[in-house]
């Protein structure tokens, strides 16, 4: 039987409230061999490694090794702790720019764009070596609060957790700031008007619409960051002091100081499992907080 | 602040009827060389039905936006009851707003919706939901209180739309074109609930849009705006019927329009000279321009008699059209093309067969006006 009078979107009135049926269904065979390519690809360069990376992480009784080194433990809470407070501030101060973006006109908002853009398209070495000259001793932060009589002496900015999170943030922001704006300019103008109209101050159409309909930029831009901050190398080195080194440095330190691939391959796996499991848990709790809202 | 706001939020129903006078003085609105609006005048009676009526970027939505308070005017003043809002936000103007796509909040329910001002009025919780409850109920709603916009049609987000409007009882409503995302059936049957709505709360309405039909279906009074200027006001029946200028007559409609040169004037009415259709008397509201025209609409003009009393022309038929309800006959008369309707149950009476075909019309069906284009 030719299907073809099923193919065809049906006619639905405009009163209609949209019923879960009314997509076709179509029945066709082959359709994964569109998918072929990119599962060859995927396969070739990455399920195929990955699967060797998992494989040689059970040699060698690599995981109880690891685990018995108090470097490791420190470097993971290290990691968990250093990217959860860069995600916070980095979503918030995204969360700023993005309503600042939001609302500005369109000369400011080419600018601000440049501004926040400039960062994504400069070496992640070079923004770390820029504020190490800035927040060094004798550099440009310590220098104006000595000119201005805030301290006497240059306080330690430099090689702590503040500076690791201080360079981590800079770098993260763009990821912050796009889903946070792109989830900001679909909410409908009117919506505000109309708060507006019913009664609303402006902390209250902050609070009851723009904040809730903008939580799916804030969600995703909040799951992009952290997944991203767990894998940070370079900036701990280079800004951080040794007790700041993340999971990262020790897979690192693992593969090229010990050559004890077995043992960074099972950290590589301990990371990507835990931050698999921390995905998830954030996932339910959003799901359950968007059931939930404004009750 | 607050407190003016709640009082009024919670005035008793019947203390409502005497409220809602909305009153425009010479407002402009200017962005920077352009003007949308252009010192106009314009009075809400309380209870009464005012329609903006006009082509998009007339200033119609822009002057409703500025009695909203979303819109800055630039010159003149806005009053409600009396009493200048001109730098009241639009939380302390008290005026029910009613969008074009309804801007219901997506992400709360539609009792949610209703809800939202009497919360932003801090009235409790059982209060509140006792009274968005009913005005649910008022639109035929009540029991679809928990879904959200997207769960809801067309029709039932309007309705909502209008519930969260009224909850608060505000001094007036304004409804910028509501109805355009309907369907044609259903606008009509939303035109008649809202018409109803207003009718039994007695509250004064500021409605905006560019449909005439719409306008002529729910206004007390039509307010025909061209390029952010007024171009003719009063009820519905007399825009239609006596138009002021061409523009107005084609704006509202279908008609003739006959050129022609003024033989008297006298008061309400006047002998003017139609070219090749003769001397014709017809109504004249006194507008005064360099050229005049004479407007009849298709469904004044009928077929008659060369005997029939009146004004009247011999004309052959160039073409029937059946519409349906009526029949659109295209004449000749007079050296100028001329339209005739008539309903498709009564079509062809007034011909008599074998004799000249002759149309006329009443000298109160024709309109002097002056030819602006």
């Amino acid at each position: 039987m030719s299907n073809a009078t099923l193919a065809g979107p049906r006619p639905r009135g405009r009163d209609s409230p949209p019923s879960a049926d009314s997509t076709p269904r179509r029945r066709r065979s082959g359709w994964w061999l569109l998918l072929a390519p990119i599962l060859a690809f995927d396969v070739v360069l990455f399920l195929t490694p990955l699967g060797k990376l998992v494989g040689a992480s059970f040699a060698d009784n690599a995981y109880q090794r690891v685990l018995e080194d108090p470097l490791v433990l420190r470097a993971l809470v290290n990691t968990l702790t250093i990217s959860l407070v860069s995600t916070i501030v980095t979503v918030v101060l995204g969360y700023v720019i993005a309503m600042v973006l939001w609302r500005a006109g369109n000369v400011t908002r080419v600018i601000l764009f440049a501004v926040v853009l400039l960062p994504f398209w400069t070496g992640i070495l070079v923004k770390n070596f820029a504020w190490a000259v800035l927040l060094q001793d004798n550099g440009l932060v310590n220098a104006f609060l000595q000119g201005i009589g805030l301290t006497d002496a240059p306080i330690p900015l430099l090689h702590n957790r503040f500076a690791v999170i201080v360079g981590m943030v800079h770098c993260l922001l763009p990821y912050a700031v796009f889903p946070i704006f792109s989830s900001l300019t679909s909410i409908d103008d009117r919506l505000g008007l109309a708060a507006r109209s019913l009664g609303a101050r402006e902390g209250s159409v902050f609070r009851r619409i723009t904040l809730p309909l903008s939580l799916p930029g804030i969600s995703a831009a909040g799951l992009l960051v952290f997944i991203i901050s767990t894998g940070f190398f370079i900036t701990p080195v280079v800004m951080g002091g040794p007790g700041d080194m993340m999971i990262a440095n020790q897979i690192d330190y693992y593969a090229r100081q010990l050559t004890d691939f077995s043992g960074a391959a099972a950290l590589a796996v301990i990371l990507t499992v835990m931050v698999s499991i921390l995905v998830a848990v954030y996932q339910r709790v959003l799901k359950a907080g968007g059931q939930h809202e404004d009750n | 602040m607050t407190a003016s706001v709640i009082s009024a939020g919670s005035v008793p129903r019947s203390g409502r009827a005497a409220q809602g006078a909305i009153e425009l003085r010479r407002v402009s609105k200017r962005y920077g060389d352009v003007v949308a609006v252009d010192e106009l005048d314009l009075t809400v009676q309380p209870g009464e039905f005012v329609t903006l009526l006009g082509p998009s970027g007339s200033g119609k939505t822009t002057t409703m936006m500025m009695v909203a308070g979303f819109e800055e005017h630039t010159a003149g003043s806005v009053l409600i009851d009396g009493s200048p809002v001109d730098t009241l936000p639009p939380r302390e103007r008290n005026l029910g707003v009613v969008f074009q796509n309804y801007a219901l909040f997506p992400h709360m329910s539609a009792l949610e919706n209703v809800e939202f001002a009497l919360r932003m009025r801090k009235v409790p919780g059982p209060e509140r939901r006792q009274r968005a409850s009913e005005a649910l109920d008022r639109v035929g709603l009540g029991k679809m209180g928990d879904r959200k916009p997207r769960q809801l049609s067309g029709g039932q987000q309007q309705r909502v739309a209008l519930a969260r409007a009224l909850v608060f009882k505000p001094a007036a409503l304004l409804l910028d074109e509501p109805m355009a995302a309907l369907d044609k059936r259903l606008r009509e049957q939303m035109q008649e609930e809202i018409k109803t709505l207003q009718k039994s709360l007695g509250i004064s309405v500021l409605f905006v849009t560019h449909d005439q039909d719409e306008a002529m279906a729910m206004s007390d009074r039509i307010v025909v705006m061209r390029d952010g200027k007024i171009v003719q006001s009063g009820p519905p029946e007399e825009v239609y019927n006596h138009p002021e200028t061409d523009w107005v007559a084609s704006f509202l409609g279908d008609t003739n329009l006959i050129p022609c040169t003024i033989v008297e004037r006298d008061g309400e009415e006047a002998v003017v000279d139609l070219g090749g259709l003769g001397l014709a008397k017809v109504r004249d509201r006194g507008a005064s321009g360099e050229n005049y025209a004479v407007s009849i609409r298709p469904e004044h003009l009928k077929f008659r008699t060369r005997t029939s009393a009146g004004n009247g022309c011999a004309a052959t038929l160039l073409s029937s059209t059946n519409l349906g309800a009526t029949v659109r006959h295209r004449l000749m008369a007079g050296g100028h093309e001329l339209q005739l309707r008539e309903l498709s149950s009564d079509r062809g009476a007034g011909i008599v067969p074998d004799e000249e075909l002759w149309v006329g019309w009443d000298a109160d069906k024709a309109q002097l006006l002056v030819l602006e284009s």
